[in-house]
């Protein structure tokens, strides 16, 4: 290469390089942040008034769950009230975590952000964690003091363990905070829903083979059960052969293990693998035997075509069209309220009993869902604070949740909503204007985001659900009866704790182990398809080498430790 | 004489250039998009590249983040994965680089040899329809396809008799039969243009007087249209070299599953895997490095030996 390229070739990397790396120097140190001092509310202006200005929100959550289109009325409703012009973007990412870290990473934040986290072993931890550790988000502890439904966070006995001492306060920060986990219920073990969720079989099949699914309590009866199925060689929609076992309604999901239609093979939760024995040891499923007996039953099924072979990669349109079908005679898992099944022409199977023994319900004693936090570079990050606290108070939620007096609902003799007809008929008839409305009732969850928390539908508006009063039909009660959930709700235990991957963040070679834990959960379905056990078993034991490279002793020694410690004691049993 | 020579040696040239630039003005102004282009988005990203040598912080930006030297790359080759990575980038992009390189030369050579206007229109339109679809609505096509049991090939198979329960995309033996097909079903007819263009530059004239002396259509085909593309076959090629370490993100993203990820994890994935998802920018940024490293080493190399063998190179 002669000097004149090299010359111009460099001379502008030169240039862009100094341009590049001086831009976001960022040295933002994070600004004292202003304690929540209870201001005057000014003159003429209702008593809910934070301050005549915009808050804007970036929100790292899907469209699915949540709305950013709201209705103009409820706005100038929140203004009139409250003074604050609200606003929320969506972004749009393939995948919410990636839309996150690229959002924090521009380091051009508005004044709160919200991002999923269901627990602090959920992926998005590290990373929100990371940022708070280097100083990009207030500090929330003096502004939720002085708030009226927030401050019950500060209180003892309000919030479940992990939110209190993995997501919010944990040591390390000495008292502060830095997310909001959202959706705390206000009382231990209160259900909102009372999902029936699990494998589903044709009731039309149950009953030509005179089988009750609810006596089919092991994977080996599974493994019965769908053999006949097969012999019986029914029918979908399409005229077509069934599969005995079809995948989740939802389709693959992220290659998960489907570990309901084998709760007592599966050790520990399928998303983490964890679960201490009987004499205390904390293990991964790869160091049990459950991971070769699982490879061994699936092989099985596969061979005899009595399980989808594309139980792990199928989507979801395809799986939710075979389960509308009825190409599947057991849907791998589904749940009381999807539309389809109303009418219960699939039943509830089982449930599985787990590797423990029988099958016991366990109930979260709360369980969070979903954070917020307010950027370091927020100005007035006391109002944010109000502004949530308001939403979360039962004036905000009737707002956001039942939409406008008048409007949209009336109010009974007790205070609480009732829904008018008119928009139920609207919302039944046509969901996409219904939504316009601009509330969660009719699936406009704008309002969730800063609002969901200290839930109790039945003590602040007189029904669990939105219209329960008015529906003659209530979803899936027909599932709830058939499953006698009530009668399993009432023998349940209520846990509360942390779940076994909610340490990754802290551990030393955290990020390394996450890896070599998802190379497992791939070598594992792998395994299920290789040609002979003995190649299976190969597979699983690299993949446990790798695990045990990356610290798996270790981590599973720190899992222990904090058992034992009372203020992070770990759940290991799945909540089905 | 000195004062003669002096402004012509300092000046001439600048003057000439000036104007020529002046002359040819509207050119120019036609120029300026391309290189504000790439000075956005290609030179200044490069700048980003520091990362690979930084611990970034959120709140630092890339300036303020501490060094650490050549710890990412150390990590990278001391990873278990990375022989495996590798070798399968190199595989798959050898194949897509080696293998492929005949195949839309062969369909520019076919599409030169159409007489019928119509037909030419019409074949040429359909092959290239392949490149404007998404590796996501592909990779959709390919599920439904080749699906156990279900599958379009299955079901012919089953019709003929044979087992129609293979599993195509979660045995890792169908994995490069399957990559290939459809990279070349979605390049072919695209990448077939440039050549087509190239075939159409060749002087008719050698034609008529291969013609002339007797040669078939194979042996114009072989001494005359070849020789005449060769130039643009080369740079082309070499051009590809770069690319050795990028096989493809998307086709391979989507197309990985458990079955087949032992040759199916490339670089490309493992950084959108272990680097960006897990927020270690700087991780990603030395794997990302790497790659553009040595395509460009290989892109100089080729270029000299292309230069020495034949007159044809890049610069």
């Amino acid at each position: 290469m002669n000097k004149n390229w090299a010359k111009y070739f460099a001379i502008p990397l030169v240039g862009v390089l100094l341009l590049a790396g001086c831009t976001n120097g960022n040295n933002n140190k994070a600004e004292p942040t202003q304690s929540g001092t209870p201001s005057v509310v000014p003159e003429g202006k209702p008593a809910t008034w934070i301050a005549d200005r915009k808050i804007k929100g970036l929100i790292f959550m899907g469209t699915d769950d949540y709305t950013e289109d709201m209705n103009p009325e409820i706005k100038e409703r929140i203004k009139k009230e409250t003074g604050i012009d609200y606003e929320i973007e969506i972004m749009k990412a393939s995948r919410s975590i990636d839309g996150l870290i690229a959002g924090i990473a521009a380091n051009d934040l508005p004044d709160f952000i919200a991002f999923y986290l269901n627990n602090s072993g959920r992926k998005e931890m590290p990373v929100v964690l990371k940022a708070a550790r280097e100083g990009m988000f207030t500090d929330l502890t003096p502004l939720l003091k002085d708030t009226k439904v927030y401050s019950k966070y500060l209180q003892d006995d309000f919030l479940p363990l992990d939110t209190k001492y993995g997501v919010m306060f944990r040591p390390e920060f000495n008292g502060s905070t830095y997310f909001a986990h959202m959706n705390i219920n206000r009382e231990g073990g209160y259900d909102s829903n009372k999902y029936v969720s699990g494998p589903y079989i044709r009731k039309d099949i149950a009953e030509a083979l005179n089988i009750d699914p609810s006596t089919i309590k092991t994977s080996e009866q599974l493994y019965e059960l769908a053999k006949k199925i097969k012999e019986g060689k029914f029918k979908d929609n399409n005229g077509k052969e069934v599969t005995p076992i079809g995948p989740g309604y939802w389709g693959s999901d992220g290659r998960r293990d489907w570990g309901f239609l084998f709760t007592d093979l599966m050790w520990g939760a399928e998303d983490q693998r964890i679960k201490q024995t009987k004499d205390g040891k904390v293990l991964h499923e790869a160091e049990t035997e459950y991971a070769m007996k699982k490879v061994e039953y699936f092989q099985k099924m596969l061979k005899e075509k009595l399980i989808s072979p594309e139980l792990f990669t199928m989507d979801e349109s395809r799986s939710s069209e075979g389960a509308i079908n009825g190409s599947w005679a057991i849907i791998a898992d589904t749940h009381n309220y999807q539309d389809y099944n109303q009418d219960l022409h699939y039943l509830p199977l089982g449930p599985l009993n787990s590797v423990d023994g029988d099958y016991q319900m366990q109930v979260n004693f709360k369980s969070g869902y979903a954070a917020w936090a307010i950027p370091s570079t927020t100005k007035n990050p006391a109002d944010v604070a109000k502004f949530a606290d308001y939403l979360a108070s039962k004036e905000g939620k009737l707002l956001w949740k039942y939409g406008l007096e008048g409007r949209d609902y009336t109010l009974d003799k007790d205070g609480n909503p009732l829904v008018k007809q008119e928009v139920l008929d609207l919302l039944a008839s046509n969901p996409n204007e219904a939504k316009k409305l601009g509330f969660k009732g009719v699936n406009n969850s704008w309002g969730e985001i800063l609002g969901s928390t200290d839930n109790h539908n039945m003590a602040d508006f007189g029904e669990m659900e939105y219209g329960d009063k008015l529906k003659n039909d209530q979803r899936g009660q027909k599932a709830i009866d058939f499953w006698k959930w009530e009668e399993k709700r009432k023998n349940a235990v209520i846990v509360d704790g942390y779940t076994p991957v909610s340490f990754l963040g802290e551990f030393n070679k955290g990020t390394e182990l996450k890896a070599a834990l998802d190379n497992y959960n791939d070598s594992l379905i792998r395994a299920y398809y290789s040609k002979s056990l003995d190649e299976a078993k190969k597979v699983l034991e690299s993949a446990l080498k790798q695990m045990r490279a990356a610290g798996l002793d270790d981590y599973l020694k720190l899992v222990g430790d904090k058992n034992a410690d009372p203020k992070t004691k770990v759940l290991f049993n799945p909540s089905h | 004489m000195k004062q003669t020579s002096l402004p012509l040696k300092l000046y001439k040239p600048e003057r000439a250039l000036r104007k020529s630039i002046f002359q040819h003005r509207y050119l120019y102004f036609m120029l300026l998009p391309c290189i504000v282009f790439f000075v956005i988005f290609a030179y200044i990203p490069m700048g980003g590249l520091l990362l690979a040598f930084k611990e970034y912080k959120f709140n630092k930006g890339i300036m303020g983040s501490p060094w650490v030297g050549l710890e990412y790359f150390k990590t990278f080759f001391n990873s278990y994965q990375s022989t495996q990575l590798i070798k399968n980038t190199l595989i798959i992009s050898g194949l897509k680089l080696f293998l492929y390189l005949p195949f839309p030369i062969i369909l520019a050579l076919m599409f030169n040899e159409i007489r019928s206007k119509w037909f030419k229109n019409v074949s040429q339109s359909i092959l290239y329809l392949p490149h404007f679809i998404s590796w996501v609505v592909v990779v959709g096509l390919l599920q439904r396809i080749l699906a156990p049991d279900t599958g379009l090939l299955n079901i012919a198979i089953s019709n003929m008799g044979g087992d129609g329960s293979t599993f195509f995309m979660m045995d890792a033996k169908y994995f490069y039969q399957i990559m290939f097909g459809s990279h070349l079903w979605k390049s072919i007819g695209w990448d077939s243009i440039i050549y087509m263009a190239a075939i159409s530059g060749v002087n008719p004239d050698m034609y008529e007087a291969a013609k002339i002396d007797g040669a078939s259509k194979l042996r114009e085909i072989w001494n005359i249209t070849l020789p005449s593309i060769t130039p643009t076959i080369v740079i082309l090629f070499i051009l590809s070299l770069g690319n050795i370490l990028s096989a493809g993100f998307d086709q391979l993203y989507l197309l990985r599953t458990p079955g087949n990820m032992e040759l199916s994890d490339i670089l490309d994935t493992y950084i959108i895997r272990t680097g960006l998802q897990s927020g270690q920018y700087g991780y990603a940024t030395a794997v990302g490095l790497l790659q553009g490293l040595i395509g460009l080493i290989l892109v100089i190399m080729a270029n000299r030996i292309s230069r020495k063998v034949s007159d044809t190179s890049l610069w």
